[in-house]
Formats: C-alpha cells, sequence, structure tokens
C-alpha cells in the first residue's frame, strides 16, 4: 500500500485541484486505505460547515430598487471632494466660523454661554450631523452616519474615563420597515456600536454591612423602530449579571424589553432584547448589584485643655475597588445588616453569568491573586490633596462641604452624602458626616489588672444624645482617634485611639484611648495572715479565713486631677472589706470584684489601704449566715 | 417556458429597457451582495459596493465580450472591491456601523439577517448560529484572494477557469489560492456536529 495521503493531498483531490495523475494516485490509494478515507470524510464534514452561509446573505427589495433607480437614474452632478482637500474644507469653515461670530455679536443682546475648556462636549448625534450636514456640500446618508461617529469618538473618548462595564447599542436598520414579530437571534460575535450612551444621573447605595451596592444608572439610549439589541459588558468589573435590570424611564407603553441573554462563550458579556415602536432617545434605567465598593465610618475627637468637653468629626470614607469609574454618582450609605443570599464577589466572578460557581480555592486564588498584585486604595486626605486633583473634583470639596443628610429606612439607616460625588476605580474618598463641638465629656482611668494587666486604662465617657450636642442619628461603627489641645496654642497631641460599635440614639459611648502614660497604680500586698480555722471531728481542717492587707498607690503626673477607679478581684464571692484611707469610696462591683474610686490631685501621689477577709471552706456558710 | 437568458437581458438593457436591468439586480442581487459581504466583512460597506457595481454593470454594458454574464459580474465586483480598498487605504474611513473590533463578519447587521426563519428549537438555534459564527471568523481570516477565490469557487460556484477571468490571473494560480485557502480552513473550521436542522 502506498504512503498514506497527506490533508493537503486529500483536500485538493475532494476539490479537483490536483492533477490528474495525482487524482488517479488519490483515488487508488483511497480505495484500499480504511484510515485516510476516513480522514477524507473529516474533511469533507469539516467543510460541509461552509454551506451554513450559503444563503444567509440576501438583498432586500430596497436594496435592489434602490439599486436600480440610482443605476438607471439621471447622472448626479459632479460633486468637489471636499474631504480631499483639507485647505477647501478649512476656508470653508472659517468663512462660517466668521460670518457666525459676526451675526451673534450683532443680533444677540448677550453673550453667549461658553463652555469651559476641559468640559465633555456633549453633542447630540442628530444635531451633529445636522451641522455637518449644512457645513459640507449635500452628502450621502453614510457621509452623516460617518460624521455621528466622529462626534461620538471625539467626544465621549477622551472625557469619560473607559468605562470597563459599557453598553453598547445595535438597532436594526430602517426604522420605517414594518417590526418583524420572530424577535432576531442574538449575533454571536461583537456587537454594532452606534451609540456610547453616557451615564447620567448615577445612584450609589452601599451597604457597609456586607460587600454589597446597588447601583441605578440612567442612560438615554438611542432606539431605532423596531428590534434593537443593548450589550452590556461587566469585564473586569465584580458586577452580579444576574441582578441586571433595564426598564425605560419613558415610553413604556412602546419600548419594551424583552430578555435579556448570555451568549455562550462569550464571558461577561449580556444582550437585551429591546422593541420599540419608536425611534429616538429614550431614557432607561439600569440596575444591578456589584460588589467591591465600601464605606466606613471614622471619628476624629479633640479634647480641650482641661478635658471637660470634646470637639468631635466624623467621616465617612467610600472605597472602590469595584473595577468601575462612578462618575457623578449620589452616593447612599447604608448602616445595618443585610442577609445576602450569596455573595455578590463570586457571582460577579463566575465566568458565565448563570453557570456553576468554581470551587472557593480556586475562585479565591483568581480574586486575591488579582488583588494582590494591585495598589492598594489610594487615600484622598480632603485637606491636603484636593488642590492638586481636579480629576476628584476635591478642590470643590474644600470650598464648600457636603453634607450627609440622614434618615431612617426600614431595619436599616440610610446616608446620603449632599450633591454627587465622582469615585474613580481604586481610589477612596473621604467625606465630612458631621461636627460637633464642645461635647461633654467625663475622663476616667480605669485599672483593672484582670482585664488590662498593669497599666490603668484611659477612657473618655459621652452620650449620643442632645445634652450631649448629639442625638441626631445613630452612629455608625468605625475607628476614633482623640486628640488633646496641649497648650494655648492650641498643638495638638495625641492621646488615643480605639474602636467604636454602632451607637444607636441615647446610647452612652466610652471610648478607651489605650494605656496611660502618665497615671500609674501599683497594688502591694502588705500582709498576710488566717484565721478561725474550723476542725472536722478527725482534726482535719474544713474552714478557714484568709486576711490580706494591700496598700494601693496612685501616682498622678498629669497636670490635671484625675478620676480613677481601681478594681480588686478576690477569686471568690465570700469576702468582706475594710478600708482605711481618706477621699476614697469603694463599691461591691460584683461577686468577685470591688471598685474604688477616687480622685488624685495633679502630680501627686495618694494611697489607700484595704484589709480584704475571703472565708474558704466551711467558714463560706458562716459568712453567708452572718451577712444574713 | 424557457427563462430568459443572462445574455438576453443584458442586450435589452442596452436597447433601454429598465425591466431587464432590474431582472438582472433581481437575479443576481443575492449572490453580489453575499460575495462582497464576504470580500468587505461589513453589510453596510458592502451594499454601498452592491449599488456600485450595478451602477458599473449599467454604465459598461456594452463592454461585455462574453462567455458568461454571471463571471463579468464578479469580475467588476472584484474591481469595485479593490478600488473600495484603495480608497479606505488614501483616506482612512471608519464605519459608524462597524465597530474597531468587529471581525469581517462579525456584524450584528448580518446576524440579525441570518435568522432561519423556520428555525424552532432555540438550542439548535444557538448551535447553529454558533457555527456559522465560526465558519465566518474562518473565512474572514483569509488573506483577500483567497477568500476572494473561495467565495467565487464555493460559493458563487464559478469554475476555476472563471474565476481566473474574474481574478485576472490564472487557473493555477486560482488552484494554489484554493488549496491554501481550503488548507487553512481545515484547521479553522469547527468539526462536524449534527444540527436538527
Amino acid at each position: 500500500m502506498n504512503e498514506h495521503r497527506t490533508e493537503q493531498q486529500l483536500i485538493d483531490y475532494a476539490f479537483d485541484l490536483a492533477s490528474d495523475a495525482a487524482k488517479r494516485q488519490a483515488r487508488a490509494h483511497l480505495d484500499q486505505c480504511d484510515a485516510c478515507r476516513r480522514k477524507l470524510d473529516v474533511l469533507k464534514g469539516k467543510f460541509a460547515a461552509l454551506d451554513l452561509l450559503a444563503d444567509e446573505i440576501q438583498a432586500s427589495p430596497d436594496l435592489l430598487a434602490q439599486t436600480v433607480a440610482t443605476a438607471t437614474g439621471p447622472r448626479p452632478v459632479r460633486r468637489l471632494p471636499i474631504w480631499r482637500h483639507t485647505w477647501i474644507g478649512a476656508v470653508a469653515a472659517v468663512i462660517v466660523v466668521g460670518i457666525s461670530l459676526l451675526m451673534v455679536s450683532t443680533l444677540q443682546p448677550g453673550r453667549a454661554p461658553q463652555t469651559p475648556a476641559g468640559e465633555p462636549v456633549v453633542v447630540d448625534s442628530a444635531k451633529a450631523s445636522e451641522m455637518k450636514s449644512e457645513s459640507l456640500a449635500p452628502a450621502p446618508t453614510k457621509r452623516i452616519a460617518l460624521a455621528e461617529k466622529d462626534v461620538a469618538v471625539q467626544t465621549l473618548a477622551p472625557t469619560a474615563p473607559a468605562p470597563m462595564a459599557s453598553l453598547a447599542m445595535a438597532p436594526l436598520r430602517k426604522p420605517t420597515e414594518e417590526i418583524v414579530e420572530k424577535p432576531p437571534f442574538a449575533p454571536a460575535s461583537a456587537i454594532e456600536l452606534v451609540v456610547l450612551p453616557r451615564r447620567e444621573d448615577i445612584q450609589l447605595t452601599i451597604y457597609n454591612g456586607a460587600d454589597l451596592t446597588l447601583v441605578r444608572e440612567r442612560r438615554h439610549l438611542t432606539l431605532k423602530k423596531g428590534w434593537n439589541w443593548l450589550q452590556f459588558m461587566w469585564a473586569g468589573t465584580l458586577i452580579d449579571p444576574t441582578s441586571l435590570t433595564l426598564e425605560p424611564v419613558t415610553h413604556q407603553d412602546r419600548v419594551e424589553v424583552q430578555q435579556l441573554v448570555f451568549p455562550p462563550r462569550l464571558r461577561e458579556l449580556g444582550r437585551w432584547l429591546i422593541r420599540s415602536e419608536t425611534s429616538g432617545q429614550v431614557p432607561f434605567e439600569l440596575t444591578y448589584l456589584t460588589s467591591g465598593l465600601s464605606w466606613r465610618a471614622f471619628y476624629m475627637g479633640t479634647l480641650s485643655q482641661d478635658e471637660l468637653t470634646m470637639d468631635l468629626q466624623g467621616y465617612v470614607r467610600v472605597d472602590n475597588q469595584s473595577g468601575e469609574e462612578y462618575e457623578n454618582a449620589q452616593t447612599r450609605l447604608i448602616v445595618g445588616e443585610v442577609h445576602l443570599l450569596d455573595q455578590i464577589r463570586e457571582l460577579a466572578q463566575r465566568q458565565y453569568a448563570y453557570g456553576s460557581p468554581l470551587p472557593d480555592g480556586v475562585k479565591g486564588m483568581g480574586m486575591m491573586g488579582g488583588m494582590g498584585g494591585r495598589a492598594r486604595v489610594k487615600f484622598v486626605d480632603l485637606a491636603f490633596r484636593g488642590a492638586k486633583d481636579d480629576r476628584m473634583g476635591l478642590l470643590g470639596d474644600i470650598l464648600e462641604r457636603k453634607e450627609i443628610r440622614k434618615e431612617g429606612l426600614s431595619e436599616y439607616f440610610l446616608y446620603t452624602i449632599e450633591g454627587a460625588e465622582t469615585i474613580p476605580n481604586e481610589w477612596g474618598k473621604r467625606l465630612l458626616s458631621f461636627e460637633v463641638e464642645d461635647i461633654p465629656v467625663t475622663s476616667l482611668y480605669k485599672y483593672d489588672e484582670q482585664r488590662w494587666g498593669s497599666d490603668p486604662m484611659r477612657f473618655v465617657t459621652f452620650a449620643n444624645d442632645t445634652e450631649h450636642e448629639l442625638g441626631e442619628s445613630p452612629l455608625p461603627n468605625g475607628q476614633v482617634r482623640i486628640y488633646g489641645r496641649a497648650d494655648a496654642e492650641r498643638h495638638l497631641s495625641y492621646v488615643g485611639g480605639t474602636g467604636v460599635k454602632y451607637i444607636p440614639v441615647g446610647e452612652e459611648v466610652e471610648l478607651n484611648l489605650g494605656p496611660a502614660r502618665l497615671v500609674k497604680v501599683e497594688p502591694t500586698l502588705m500582709d498576710f495572715a488566717t484565721d478561725h480555722y474550723v476542725f472536722d471531728s478527725n482534726d482535719n481542717v474544713t474552714g478557714w479565713d484568709e486576711v490580706r492587707t494591700w496598700k494601693v498607690e496612685i501616682a498622678n503626673a498629669r497636670a490635671l486631677p484625675v478620676d480613677i477607679e481601681v478594681t480588686r478581684g478576690f477569686e471568690t464571692a465570700y469576702w468582706e472589706l475594710e478600708l482605711r484611707g481618706d477621699g476614697v469610696a469603694y463599691e461591691k462591683h460584683d461577686a468577685t470584684h470591688a471598685r474604688f474610686k477616687l480622685t488624685v490631685a495633679p502630680r501627686h501621689k495618694q494611697a489607700f489601704t484595704y484589709i480584704v477577709t475571703t472565708c474558704h471552706g466551711v467558714r463560706e456558710e458562716a459568712f453567708v449566715r452572718k451577712q444574713r | 417556458m424557457t427563462e430568459v437568458t443572462d445574455e438576453s437581458l443584458l442586450a435589452a438593457h442596452l436597447r433601454g429597457d429598465t425591466a431587464a436591468f432590474r431582472q438582472l439586480v433581481q437575479r443576481y442581487g443575492d449572490s453580489v451582495l453575499r460575495y462582497l459581504c464576504h470580500m468587505t466583512g461589513n453589510r453596510d460597506q458592502a451594499e454601498d459596493l452592491f449599488q456600485e457595481t450595478f451602477k458599473r454593470v449599467h454604465e459598461k454594458g456594452h463592454t461585455f465580450r462574453g462567455p458568461r454574464l454571471k463571471s463579468w459580474l464578479f469580475t467588476i465586483a472584484t474591481r469595485v472591491v479593490i478600488d473600495a480598498a484603495r480608497r479606505r487605504k488614501r483616506a482612512p474611513v471608519l464605519s459608524l456601523n462597524q465597530p474597531v473590533d468587529c471581525g469581517p463578519e462579525g456584524c450584528s447587521e448580518l446576524g440579525a439577517t441570518m435568522v432561519a426563519p423556520d428555525a424552532t428549537d432555540p438550542a439548535d438555534d444557538l448551535v447553529r448560529e454558533e457555527r456559522k459564527q465560526q465558519v465566518r471568523e474562518a473565512v474572514a481570516t483569509l488573506p483577500a484572494k483567497q477568500r476572494a477565490t473561495l467565495v467565487l469557487a464555493y460559493y458563487q460556484q464559478l469554475s476555476y477557469r472563471e474565476v481566473a477571468q474574474v481574478m485576472g490571473c490564472s487557473i493555477g494560480t486560482v488552484k494554489t489560492q484554493m488549496s491554501r485557502a481550503l488548507a487553512r480552513l481545515a484547521q479553522r473550521l469547527p468539526d462536524a456536529v449534527s444540527v436538527t436542522k
């Protein structure tokens, strides 16, 4: 048997491309060789796929009629191809502009508003085409369409930071035709880009209790009468594709969003099929959930020099790691926990909208790997960065502080940031939530060796109520940093920081500022004795008392008097205490602890002594009887 | 009743019979448009060139010397495509309806018109459309000459001799182009799967 035929030889044989001699040899070989026959069949099967395109394109009756009319009609007057001679266009443009300016200056009483430099010039595509068609010689339809494209590219591309989630429209042509009842199949390849609609009125509702943000955005889509495909891509973002909804804001009776399809093998892409009985711009509202946007509250307190009052500023910081840029978004922040069935981040990272999610391990590797390589959030401090970065609009923030409006919302609390915010991807933004001066506060030092070790802790206490100039709304959990005014020049020193939990209205807030450095507490065991032994009939000890004498010395190195609570534990509930010393009082804090309270003068030491007797064994019963 | 031949129609057209020209356009409209779509990858541009092609047929009908009108028609269409390509090279023009990354066949206009009217099962539609798309992409990746040869020989059923006339080259060249085109397609076309329709 001859050698097997190559694929090329088989193709040439099948398509009559080989020489006669080669064809004879191939035929003879194929008669004997099963493998080559099978190979040939496979090839034929493959090439049979070419037939799929055989009859798919048909010239419409309109096109045929138009073609006949164009070909048989009178010859058009030859036009000067103005676009080939740019100088003619330039001269014409100068003349037109000159005449226009002359007319404006002579006819209009006031000056026409001017577009500021750097601002995006949004030109309605229809108007743009009119402008083009007026300034140029009467142009064919295609040329006008080209003008629309030019305008779209020039006005949108440089100003809008290329959105990772983008919309593209694919209207069917010939709006005057009757609408075909059967919807067209979703084209499998890239879709035509006719309009890149700008976002308008975008609203973000960010839940800090979960990695969840509700995005509602409004876009004006240019629809043609008939079926329109709208493509939405979310590549590189954390948008949950299962949450996508699209609704027309107007023309609901004439525009119908029929379905959302997710074409196979095309990742992170969905297409809406829209049936429109009208053509032109229609506002749509697009809603979806995304992950990666978060906000958190933090506070900055400044204690007065006498530490009796505190100025408190509350801030919220919004971080955007969603992969999407949100420009001029109305931002609403929700305090409270929401119940989520799925993690949006995981839904968003599915390869296909409704496909099976990857195993956790794989997902985690992908996400964390991606995030790990990124620059972390760039913190933007209004006070220091604003003037440099116009993109963020921070200068405006400094000049005109925004108000954050608060209102209750079912189980949650809603904070609405006044105006609109631009939050670029991977950026964070800090906003002032509230600012209150002279909140009465209580400074207190606490010493509890069992809880905090040998250092006393410093606390500042106030309440979220009207008496403390607060109480307007709950305070979200967040970090608190406390500074103190060090001198009359109002220089600041860092006092301490802590985290606070959600503080409802009326609740007291106790801020633990950490170990005190200028106040020391030193307890010393001065004496130990046992007493009141009880023996059983075998002379074994069954009960006894232990008597300890403790001296507690408090050193206050501060220039201010300090109130201090010293908590002492006895490891038994059967104790009694005798206190010796002036200016100190104690109370039973709980079954096993006593709490001493005193005020220590500035730069003074003060000591008190207590003798505690604890009962053990059967002496506990005697202690109980005595207490009764 | 015998069908009027192409040559008779052309002769009638040259005598000023508009109906004859209309009949010619209707007879070859689909195949010429299909060829132009394959060659340009853009329905709008193909329709422009379609009009241009028949305009030239109308104007240059008297230059037809045979033997077959169909191949002459495709010769004109090929010339129109080449001229358009040259114009585009001189002054690049973006079409509004063609996205930057749109493949030669990757336009929704094409997709929209390719809906199988009698398709009933959405799954079959889906498979069929995806396979079509793969074929479109495979054909679109061919170099222009190979693509023209393939479209003329395979889809338009012109003989290699006629293709050579259209392309203005020898039969050997046509066969070489065809052979290379098919070899390349063999690597790119999807394997045969059963489609119910």
